[in-house]
């Protein structure tokens, strides 16, 4: 099948198996690896991409699901090569991240609600937080730099 | 330690975060080779059976399938994989070493075990074939129940022993059955703790490459422990060390099962590999992680304590089973880890414990972060806090009244440790640890309002648990660090990193005592290329033991740039200050030479290099506690359950904590956080539920509960230090400390709020729903 | 996985006895069987689809040996499944009582050990579908039933 789709504003075009993951699609053949897998079975986040500006779990979906969306990955929240936009700049000072693994997912997640919710209070953090696991930081300083980010830009 | 401490101590933000941020950091799943084929394993669905027949003909004939290997492919390479943890030197001891094969010859011995591996030109075509593989296997009755694994009669997982006991061990301090009979109270019962999976949200992946021109192996996997995996497979393979170049880039968690090693899938993909000339790449995906990687499960305790009329601990003994899996390659360090770390900060003299580890039809069980430290402390605080009740004395008071005293130490427990050596606690200073987290959560208040608490649908408990770590063991670890040219320094290690930080703490050590940056400092982590002599990253070690290799390393680099600088300025060594990436004659600003320009002063390309020196700036170190050092603390939590509903809200945790001298409290606090939230899921969420025949019901994230971000309570962390005699910085550990006295502390908690006795670990809603029913009817 | 049950048939033993005895009939009322037929005496072969949560289609091969017959009374069977996804293996017996107003009261136990990845991810599952399962077969085999007995009003 061929699949046409926007990846971080760029037109792609791929010839696919209906059966390919998005994931598999998103790693392997656009060759964009920030993008992990964690679980395969749509609970852990670690996948979570925007689709269509919002956040979906690229494992459970197929590739072919794609024709004719946009996708974003993490790779494309960085102005450029060596610059951090502001909510990654937020994670690195909060020490938001330890293994790393589960934050492209967690960025993708939390770019969409603070820009749906650009004041949250850290219940409201945490209740966005909660689909996405993390099996390292207890989330007490990723939900500190969503926070820090949004008191930041609030100002 | 140098005068200046500029790094140590500063929350000094990762160097390592602007890849992990940007999806540029590299995972081994994220390495590309071209020409890769791709592995699945078929996996035994029987716990225990004979292996009658595998038929792969059928699946061979799948289009995109390269090979598929059987037992009766590998020859000699099949032979069962090494022991990695003798068992220490603890007289009559009884130990029967079984290890894995890498494919099942004829029997299988747990649900998952693999008994074919599948290459193919992806891995949808490798599952593909699975399907068609014809496995026979003639079920036996599955050995799953700890007490009816050893009773007479029982199948047997290894059927060349005589039961299903896999080892019995006796330590023993004193004597307990004295110290029993002149005791006032008696406090015996029945413990059951059991963990759970390590979960990394990273699954294992292994890629090999065979270069068959350059006769080198490069193989990309997820392990905590780099040189050890290359030495091991060199050695089954039969090249050099050298010709076997081991990377974990960045490793997404580990928790203890990356540093298992030769696992089944970790042999064979290099050695398909050589065989088929071409690179090789098996990822796991996360059901199978629940069968194929090690994880930590239970143990049952029959414990006993005596003790004064006032509480005075006069001993205890306990006797307990431990369930090691189907194989144990892992040797004892578990149940030893349980042994000595129910002692806690107490004052014991007489100790009688005994274990016999079992072997089950589950998948191996070997260290999770904490690796039975908490089995031992949930026992040791439960009989303390039930000892307290009887005797009419506060849970606080009672722990008061056994604590060994700043002047107790190095306190020598006559038991062996998992290190060989005896354990001894080098340091620390429990009091004061006790009192401010019980001052900080409001103890005495709480316990005022007691009888307030324990009214109404919503009940609230608090719990406080003390406990103490052994961290920092040996054997060793190495660091070679060097000023390059550019002025940036270089440092290379021999462990791995999981997401401690070791690109910063380590940069931040070296920097202190070179003068330079943080951000100028670039660590290099687990790749044997690099670096060839360690052990790796495992039991709360990292920074005591490489990281004091480090630093060790840079005092001596420290010196030669002062050696240098010294001639070159005209100056005596002890006039010259390093400081700002310069090394400058003191109170003579035009007296001064970059490190650049020093490095490169330091390696001429004309000219002589003095015999007996080394050209460079460079130096390498390495550090051999004789020991570990003693980490200690004490956890507090407020809970409140939902009578109604058994669900439960930790509503605050509290942890002191001493880890020694601290390198970035940033870091120490996202490890204690982190192994909280490991306990909090440990303790209510978190339980791998297996049936009679050993089938594993829960294997994936909808019904293995991992804590979320509304499950985990902000924790608060207060941090004391004793600093550790054995490293000359003073670092102890601190790694596993947020998640080994959870269980006990939870324990109390809930017992406080609903005055009922806890004596296991897990709790659920379910389960605690059903004790509150018995409570009431009684 | 214990699944125990009732079930009342709408019409005589010896026709319902007969009903169970018969392949082809068996393999049109249970859910999801592709193929089901003798292959030798008291010995059934054949392939099921089954979908159990999140794996759907999932493809078993069914092997069921007959035994303790007293017909038309009463039979035990064998099961042996075996698929990609695992195996399901256990025995059933069947019980059958005439009913005082002519129709037949079935009364059936069954102990089925479930195992491989099937049984990790569809665990909770697994009983509900089950007897889901069992519903609408016993269900279909009673429409045939009463089809059979249209067919043929003598009650022969």
């Amino acid at each position: 099948m061929i699949l046409r789709v926007v990846v971080n504003g760029g037109n792609r075009e791929a010839e696919v198996e209906p059966r390919l993951l998005l994931s598999d699609f998103i790693r392997q053949d656009l060759g964009l690896t920030g993008t992990h897998v964690g679980c395969e079975h749509g609970v852990c986040g670690a996948c979570t991409i925007l689709f269509d500006g919002e956040p979906a779990r690229s494992c459970i979906m197929l590739a072919v699901q794609a024709d004719g969306h946009a996708i974003q990955t993490v790779e494309a929240l960085a102005p450029d090569a060596t610059t951090l936009n502001p909510l990654q700049e937020a994670f690195r000072d909060a020490h938001g991240l330890q293994c790393g693994f589960c934050t492209p997912g967690i960025l993708m997640t939390m770019s969409a609600f603070l820009r749906d919710n650009p004041a949250p209070s850290e219940g409201q953090v945490r209740d966005a937080l909660s689909a996405n696991l993390c099996r390292c930081t207890g989330y007490q300083h990723i939900v500190e730099a969503v926070t820090r980010v949004s008191r930041n830009a609030l100002r | 330690m140098s005068a200046e401490t500029l790094y140590v101590n500063a929350r000094i933000r990762r160097n390592e975060d602007a890849r992990l941020l940007t999806g540029r950091a590299r995972f081994v799943d994220d390495v590309r080779l071209p020409g890769t084929l791709h592995v699945a394993f078929v996996r035994s669905d029987y716990a225990h059976g004979r292996l009658i027949k595998v038929d792969v003909s059928a699946a061979r004939q799948h289009p995109g399938v390269a090979a598929i290997y059987t037992f009766a492919d590998l020859g000699d390479y099949g032979r069962p994989a090494p022991l990695l943890v003798p068992p220490p030197p603890i007289p009559g001891l009884v130990f029967h070493s079984r290890t894995h094969r890498p494919l099942a010859s004829d029997k299988v011995r747990y649900v998952g075990e693999p008994i074919a591996m599948i290459v193919a030109d992806s891995r949808y075509i490798a599952e593909d074939a699975v399907r068609d593989v014809v496995v026979e296997v003639e079920p036996i009755d599955a050995v799953v129940d700890l007490e009816a694994a050893l009773v007479a009669g029982a199948p047997k997982v290894h059927e060349d022993l005589d039961s299903n006991a896999a080892a019995r061990v006796l330590q023993r301090k004193g004597d307990y059955a004295a110290a029993r009979a002149g005791a006032d109270a008696v406090i015996g019962r029945r413990f059951t703790y059991d963990r759970g999976a390590a979960a990394a949200l990273e699954n294992r992946c292994v890629l090999a490459s065979w270069d068959r021109q350059a006769e080198e192996l490069t193989i990309w996997d997820t392990t905590q422990a780099p040189i050890p995996i290359r030495n091991g497979l060199a050695a089954r393979l039969g090249l050099l060390e050298s010709q076997v170049r081991v990377v974990a880039p960045f490793v997404g968690g580990a928790f203890g099962p990356k540093i298992m090693m030769f696992y089944p899938e970790e042999l064979l993909v290099p050695w398909a590999s050589m065989h088929l000339a071409r690179p090789i790449k098996w990822t796991e995906d996360r059901q199978e992680n629940f069968y194929a990687t090690t994880q930590e499960r239970g143990q049952l305790h029959d414990a006993e304590m005596a003790l004064t009329r006032d509480g005075r601990i006069l001993g205890v003994s306990d006797t307990f089973l431990f369930d090691t899996g189907a194989y144990d390659p892992y040797g004892l360090t578990i149940p030893i880890n349980t042994q000595c770390t129910l002692l806690g900060p107490y004052d014991i003299p007489n100790y009688h414990s005994e274990f016999t580890a079992v072997f089950t039809n589950k998948t191996i069980v070997t260290p999770v972060r904490g690796a039975g430290r908490q089995h031992g402390v949930f026992v040791s605080e439960r009989l303390l806090d039930i000892a307290a009740r009887e005797l009419g004395i506060d849970r606080v008071e009672i722990r008061k009244r056994n604590l060994l005293g700043p002047d107790r130490f190095p306190h020598n427990h006559e038991i062996m440790f998992q290190d060989s050596a005896p354990l001894v606690y080098d340091s620390g200073d429990y009091l004061p640890a006790l009192e401010q987290a019980v001052e900080t959560i409001g103890y005495a208040d709480l316990v005022r309002r007691q009888e307030e608490r324990r009214t109404g649908t919503r009940r609230v408990g608090v719990g406080i648990a003390c406990y103490v770590e052994g961290t920092g063991i040996g054997p060793y670890e190495g660091a070679r660090v060097t000023v390059e040219p550019s002025g940036k320094v270089r440092v290379a290690t021999g462990v791995g990193t999981q997401g401690q930080g070791h690109y910063t703490v380590f940069a931040q050590l070296v920097a202190d005592v070179l003068g330079v940056a943080v951000e100028d400092v670039q660590v290099v982590t687990g790749d044997t290329r690099e670096f060839q002599w360690g052990t790796g990253t495992f039991a709360s070690r990292g920074a005591a033991v490489a990281g004091s290799a480090c630093h060790a390393a840079a005092q001596s680099v420290r010196e030669k740039i002062l050696t240098l600088a010294a001639s070159l300025l005209g100056a005596q060594p002890g006039e010259l200050e390093v400081a700002g990436g310069r090394v400058s004659v003191r109170g003579s600003a035009d007296r001064t030479i970059s490190l650049a320009d020093l490095a490169a002063k330091a390696n001429p390309l004309r000219g002589a290099v003095r015999p007996g020196t080394e050209p460079g700036l460079e130096s390498t170190a390495y550090f051999g506690p004789d020991r570990g050092s003693t980490a200690s603390g004490v956890h507090a939590m407020v809970v409140e359950i939902d009578v109604e509903t058994a669900m439960i809200e930790v509503k605050r945790y509290l942890v002191v904590h001493d880890c020694g001298r601290i390198i970035n409290p940033l870091i120490v606090d996202g490890q204690i956080h982190g192994g909280v939230a490991h306990g909090i899921g440990n303790s209510f969420y978190e339980q791998l539920v297996y049936d009679e025949q050993g089938q594993l019901l829960n294997a994936s994230f909808m019904d293995y509960l991992l804590p979320t971000a509304t499950d985990v309570p902000p924790i608060e962390t207060a941090h004391r230090e004793t600093p550790s005699p054995f490293n000359p910085i003073g670092l102890k550990g601190v790694g596993e400390a947020g998640c080994i006295p959870t269980g006990a502390a939870f324990a109390q908690a809930v017992e406080d709020a609903l005055n009922i006795e806890i004596l296991e670990i897990p709790l659920s809603p379910n389960r605690l729903f059903t004790l509150i029913q018995q409570a009431a009817r009684r | 996985m214990i699944l125990n049950g009732t079930f009342t048939f709408n019409g005589p033993r010896q026709k319902v006895w007969d009903l169970l005895q018969d392949p082809s009939v068996l393999a049109k009322a249970l859910p999801g069987t592709e193929r089901l037929t003798m292959a030798g005496p008291d010995r059934y072969e054949g392939v099921m689809k089954v979908s159990v949560g999140p794996m759907t289609a999932a493809k078993f091969d069914v092997a069921v040996t007959l035994g303790g017959k007293e017909p038309p009374e009463r039979f035990t069977m064998q099961i042996d499944g075996k698929g990609a996804v695992g195996f399901a293996r256990g025995s059933a017996a069947v019980h059958l009582q005439e009913q005082p107003d002519g129709g037949t009261l079935m009364d059936y136990t069954s102990d089925v050990q479930i195992g491989g990845r099937i049984a990790s991810v569809g665990q909770r599952l697994i009983e509900s579908v089950s007897r889901m399962m069992m519903r609408q077969a016993l269900e279909a085999l009673d429409r045939e039933l009463r089809t059979r007995i249209d067919a043929d009003p003598s009650g022969s």
